[in-house]
């Protein structure tokens, strides 16, 4: 019953803030409502036993990556943003009916594979030894490869984002009419 | 105590997932543009640690710790776009940055 309550108040938390990130106008509540969405969702992983993943949503999710967001929010003046409109209200009108389409489709798609067999073979270990211990003897026996390819593509993304994100000697010339 | 079913996680994570595909279209700013596919990252991560829970395993959750990562990486190369496209242009809507289409 408390696991239904926090289940619901989580889940509604999640919907609302992300009804905000879409819909709000201006870019700062825009971020703090994505920080409400990602801490609701935080809260959604650990009402499933999943804390090792709540806690690092936590740690990266809602601090690292917010603190970016906002920092590069602070380095864009965004003035002029704001005094054009937020959001494209002819193509949202447009595109509504295919969101409702997917939203359907995705609805056929799991009623579809709805029958599948719960093996549950982790569950009793899981209990034993906890969630963190579960989860690092499948990272580092059974994906131990696809971690090391994650940690090159955070390497590559972080030299990339250093190579983009750098000033230039000098500015392209604008050729465009 | 019943437990939670995986329609319910099921239906959380459609329709967060549907919201933030929702705000990739419509929205006008970039930043805002990555906020919500974050949000679609979000979801997605919904439904594998709610189908873990249901089947009792423990993969999907792996996989979560695998988006969240490749979510950082994905911030740190789109911000870092955002802001070269703004140095160079001066501009940060969508529809004014029309160099690849005409």
């Amino acid at each position: 019953m408390i696991q239904w309550s926090a289940f619901l108040l989580f889940s509604l938390l999640a919907i609302a803030s992300g009804m905000g990130v879409v819909l709000l106008p201006n870019p700062v509540y825009v971020i703090l409502s994505l920080l409400s969405a990602l801490v609701a969702v935080a809260g959604i992983f650990f009402v499933a036993g999943a804390e090792l993943v709540g806690a690092l949503q936590l740690l990266i999710y809602a601090v690292a990556v917010t603190v970016f967001y906002v920092f590069v929010l602070t380095a864009v003046p965004w003035e002029k943003a704001l005094k054009k409109d937020s959001h494209f209200r002819v193509e949202g009108v447009l595109s509504f009916p295919i969101l409702l389409l997917l939203y359907f489709e995705m609805l056929i798609v799991f009623l579809l594979g709805v029958s599948v067999s719960p093996k549950g073979k982790i569950r009793e270990l899981s209990k034993q030894i906890g969630n963190t211990e579960v989860i690092g003897g499948i990272l580092f026996s059974k994906y131990f490869l696809v971690f090391e390819l994650v940690s090159l593509v955070l390497l590559i993304g972080m030299i990339g984002a250093v190579v983009i994100g750098r000033k230039e000697a000098q500015t392209y010339e604008d050729h465009t009419p | 105590m019943k437990t939670i079913p995986l329609e319910a996680y099921m239906a959380v994570s459609i329709i967060l997932f549907g919201l933030g595909v929702f705000g990739t279209i419509v929205r006008r700013n970039l930043i805002t543009v990555l906020m919500s596919t974050e949000l679609a990252l979000n979801a997605v991560n919904v439904a594998f640690v709610g189908a873990d829970y249901h089947l009792g395993l423990a993969d999907g959750q792996v996989f979560a710790l695998f988006i969240i990562a490749l979510a950082a990486a994905e911030a740190a190369v789109g911000l870092g776009i955002v802001i070269s496209i703004f140095r160079l242009r001066r501009v940060e809507s969508t529809d004014e940055i029309t160099d690849m289409r005409d």
